[in-house]
């Protein structure tokens, strides 16, 4: 046998082996959502017809259909009242992986079933999602304490009843928060202005963690925050909705109701009606009674929506409204004061319970009505329009003399009307996008006869964007861009010891984002996006000048501040396995121009007394960071959670670090599973911990050094119970278990006092 | 009314909400109510059971800005003189509103409580202070100061401190150079320190 027969023979042999080793270890993954509005599509059936195997399709349209061997296979996929998708693919080597778009039947045939509409979030950046039993758990709390069940975000707070969501480090203007697809514009330039939003009107609150100016408009540079109702049912439907919360801390009482309904007679009609009042009084910490910290809160919202194949229209209305106490001793009235609380370390007086809310106080109400529609012009072209009317009534009333005690101190009206004109084309499997135009326009008036030199003008404001985005996905890989210019006009007016000033100044800006996701494996997914974003200034950050009242600071703000612009370059890696899922999301986020509020180290006197002097500047800034959320089933009754994450932000101009960013936190906890496997009904105990490091990235100056570490304990129940036909949630929780004193940095009242302490919950969801 | 008419003024009220949202109102200057400009001690020398003698005299602080950016105030220098006793009555004034705030703080004198404090009243004290209110709240706007026979100093200062909303049944609250003042709570609405001599 010479050389040449040999090399043959092996290779023959090779080749053979090859085959004979045929990889069976392949998957079939995929997510399948409608074609007219890429919303996902949970319980479509998939075939494989050769392998005889099967898949459904999970609430967020993905599938997978495991141990295949190489070859070629026909693949279908059904789903009631759309065209059944038959797909020749070829398993080699690699996973396959793809988007699959049903497409509706037309009109008229027997059985159609035309869907509620709600676009899923189509994003190749960094999304995580509360809902569900998560959601439930959450409910009674304000929009910022429920978030923090997400690794990455945390709150700016004021007190125990004013907290701000953070998301990588960027509160208040620099993220955004969505009320069903309107960007809520409230005053949210305040550190103790918190969203103008219930909870209880979602059924799911998504954030993203990116940077989405284009998809968004100005100011989502740190992330966004979509807070969206369940789509509404398009055949008949009935379900209620009932949750009463009840809280031994501060004795809180909150009480939901939501009707969802569809109609028999008119196909595609149904309706949403939902209510919420909460009242708690003052809040107790472990030692004392904080005096003047309770809340109340009246929330309604509904919708109306009809939808056919071809057309889609909803009308909504939600209503926010509250009313807060503003912790008693927080309020000084000068720099000396400041600093004798501030020694103190809580307040003088030990506190006594009371629901009475007194000055200082704080009054809001935000009204927000939309109307959207939908037209599908063609198979794969749908026309869309969104206008949004919002009314935001903020009063801050201080402790002041006679008659002026009645007087809100603060009173702003803000008006805010958007438009939203876009089309969306999606063709089969590969290409999909959105080009639009956004039109916002905002006055915002002080309401005269406050005794006080409004803290910021009277303004008017106008921004056009223009934008488009373009996402092209194929097996594995799905790739997404897009652009977006913005122009913006601000005109302003007050008086100033009796002399009117005015300013009119115009920003512009190009924004632009490029991101990627792929499918490494069945389980493993990596995404990536880069995107700029951009933030004009605030009024109040241009035109502040005067005592910010309550808190012994003179602020003073810079006419002349040009746009803050960032790029965040974000990557998540998840891995799906059958127990274990993982989470890594690490982000890098250069701003220049970054806005910030630094002390001089000068004082001002008065006959009031001495007060700090703080003044806006602009530096670069870096921040950088990574979350991690991660869970393992030990066995089937065990199971195990650990979260966390860590932001730096630097000032690089100066080399030293930012006020008020989150210090490195985790949260784990171990749950047991009482369930027997059959069933799917909830029976579980959780134990949870929370640890907050101190924060030793701390700026030059700050009132008061950093709080020291700490470590809380949670506990929870929940269990459901079927009631006929009815179903049924109970949960009892304990928060902060051992009722431990203890201060957070990101707690603007850390200076006065120490944060609540045990809080017994129950909470019962009645569904019938 | 017709149905026609009935449209109309819905379509009315819709626009006229739509247009009064599409610009901001006009400013108006607002008269600071709060602010205080002027304080004025007046002092009027008594005898031992009370009676006037002489004719009253009196030295201001005073800011026209009130808490704005701005110059400092002016003090004037308290001039007293040894042995004496005064009837002290202290008048607080906003010049910007025209308003007399004296009255105010009478009116809400259970929120409202006057604290001397300073060298003059505590380090090395050469005054003493009592109050000497009109009504039975200490309020601390009238009062009786008793300057020393031979005071080991003769500059010192006197801390004129205005708390409010205070908790007045606080021990020790009821003395007029309370230190611990903040222990009582409340905020403060006038904190001047007066240079005083005394010959």
């Amino acid at each position: 046998m010479n050389l040449k027969t040999g090399i043959l023979l092996t290779l023959i042999l090779l080749l053979g082996f090859k085959i004979q080793a045929q990889d069976c270890s392949l998957s079939i993954r995929g997510k399948i959502i409608h074609l007219e509005n890429n919303e996902p599509i949970e319980a479509a059936y998939v075939w494989v017809i050769e392998a005889e195997e099967g898949a459904v399709s999970d609430q967020n349209g993905n599938f997978t259909i495991k141990n295949l061997c190489s070859g070629n296979y026909t693949v279908t996929i059904q789903y009631l009242g759309h065209k059944t998708i038959t797909d020749s693919i070829k398993l080699e080597s690699t996973t396959f992986s793809k988007t699959y778009r049903l497409e509706e039947e037309a009109v008229g045939l027997q059985g159609v079933e035309v869907h509620g509409h709600r676009d899923a979030v189509q994003t190749t950046t960094a999304v995580s999602a509360l809902y569900g039993e998560n959601l439930m758990e959450s409910r009674g709390e304000n929009l910022g304490e429920s978030l923090k069940r997400i690794s990455g975000v945390s709150t700016f707070s004021t007190g125990n009843s004013i907290s701000k969501p953070v998301i990588h480090g960027m509160h208040s203007n620099r993220i955004m928060i969505m009320n069903n697809g309107i960007r809520l514009e409230g005053q949210q330039w305040g550190a103790e202005h918190a969203p103008e939003i219930d909870p209880f009107l979602a059924d799911e609150i998504t954030v993203v963690k990116g940077a989405e100016t284009v998809r968004y408009g100005p100011e989502a540079m740190g992330g966004v925050i979509l807070v969206n109702p369940a789509p509404l049912p398009t055949k008949k439907f009935s379900k209620t909705n009932l949750n009463l919360v009840g809280g031994t801390n501060g004795r809180m009482g909150n009480i939901n109701l939501v009707h969802v309904g569809g109609s028999d007679k008119i196909k595609g009609l149904g309706y949403r009606i939902q209510g919420s009042a909460k009242r708690s009084g003052n809040v107790k910490s472990p030692d004392y009674i904080q005096e003047n910290t309770g809340v109340s809160e009246l929330n309604l919202s509904s919708s109306l929506g009809y939808s056919s194949s071809k057309l889609g229209v909803e009308a909504y209305y939600s209503l926010f409204h509250t009313e807060l106490g503003i912790l008693n001793d927080s309020h000084t009235g000068n720099l000396s004061d400041l600093q004798n609380i501030i020694v103190n370390g809580r307040p003088f007086a030990d506190g006594e319970f009371s629901y009475d809310i007194l000055n200082p106080k704080q009054r809001v109400t935000h009204h927000l009505a939309k109307l959207k529609s939908h037209y599908h012009i063609s198979e794969s072209w749908k026309l869309n329009f969104q206008y949004g009317f919002q009314l935001n009534h903020r009063q801050e009333f201080d402790k002041r003399r006679g008659n002026l005690n009645e007087k809100a101190s603060l009173d702003l009206e803000l008006y805010t009307n958007t438009v939203d004109l876009y089309v969306n084309h999606t063709h089969k499997n590969e290409l999909s996008g959105t080009w639009g135009i956004n039109f916002i326009q905002q006055a915002n008036s002080n309401v005269p006869g406050t005794g006080v030199t409004p803290l910021i003008p009277n303004y008017d404001m106008v921004n056009t964007g223009l934008y488009a985005m373009e996402k092209y996905s194929k097996g594995p890989l799905e790739v997404e861009a897009g652009v977006r210019y913005d122009f913006r006009n601000v005109s302003t007016a007050r008086y100033i010891n009796q002399e009117l000033r005015t300013a009119d100044i115009a920003y512009q800006n190009f924004s632009a984002f490029l991101g990627g996701l792929y499918h490494i494996s069945p389980d493993l997914t990596f995404n990536s996006n880069l995107g700029s974003a951009w933030r004009p200034p605030n009024v109040n950050e241009l035109f502040s000048e005067g005592l910010h009242h309550g808190a012994a600071a003179v602020e003073i703000g810079n006419p002349d501040m040009v746009s803050e612009k960032s790029l965040k370059w974000i990557n998540e890696l998840q891995y799906d396995g059958k127990r274990t899922h993982l989470e890594f999301t690490a982000y890098l986020n250069p701003i220049s121009d970054y806005i910030y509020l630094n002390p001089t180290g000068e004082v001002y006197t008065s006959l009031r007394g001495t007060f700090n002097i703080y003044e806006y500047l602009q530096a670069n800034a870096l921040f950088y960071g990574f979350d991690f959320a991660g869970s393992y089933e030990f066995t089937e009754k065990i199971s195990g959670y650990l979260k966390g994450s860590i932001v730096q932000a630097k000032n690089t101009d100066d080399n030293n670090y930012f006020p008020f960013i989150p210090s490195n936190r985790m949260d784990w906890g171990i749950s047991y599973d009482f369930s027997q496997a059959t069933d799917s009904r909830t029976n579980k105990i959780t134990l949870s911990n929370v640890l907050v490091a101190k924060q030793n990235r701390e700026p030059d100056f700050d009132i008061a050094p950093p709080p020291s570490a700490y470590a809380l304990f949670n506990i929870s129940y929940n269990k459901e119970f079927n009631v006929g036909d009815d179903k049924l949630n109970l949960g009892l929780q304990v928060q902060n278990l051992f009722n431990t004193s203890y201060k957070d940095y990101m707690n603007r009242f850390r200076y006065f006092s120490y944060d609540m302490g045990r809080n017994v919950l129950i909470k019962i969801n009645y569904e019938f | 009314m017709s149905t026609k008419s009935n449209l109309y003024l819905i379509a009315l009220a819709v626009a006229s909400l739509f247009f009064s949202s599409c610009k901001s109102e006009d400013p108006v200057p607002e008269n600071d109510g709060e602010l205080i400009t002027d304080v004025t001690l007046t002092f009027q020398e008594i005898d031992a059971s009370g009676n006037a003698l002489g004719a009253p005299f009196d030295f201001t602080a005073s800011d026209s800005e009130g808490i704005e950016i701005g110059s400092a105030p002016d003090v004037e220098t308290v001039m007293l003189t040894k042995g004496k006793r005064y009837e002290m009555s202290v008048d607080v004034y906003n010049s910007v509103a025209g308003e007399d705030i004296t009255e105010e703080i009478r009116a809400e004198g259970d929120e409202h409580q006057f604290y001397f404090l300073g060298s003059a009243f505590t380090s090395s004290p050469f005054l003493s202070y009592e109050y000497n209110d009109d009504g039975a709240e200490l309020i601390g706007l009238k009062g009786i100061v008793t300057v020393q026979q031979s005071p080991g100093v003769n500059t010192a200062n006197i801390q004129l401190l205005l708390r409010h909303a205070l908790d007045k049944n606080y021990p020790g609250a009821d003395n007029p150079n309370f230190q611990d003042y903040a222990k009582a709570g409340g905020e403060t609405d006038l904190d001047i320190t007066f240079p005083v001599v005394v010959e």
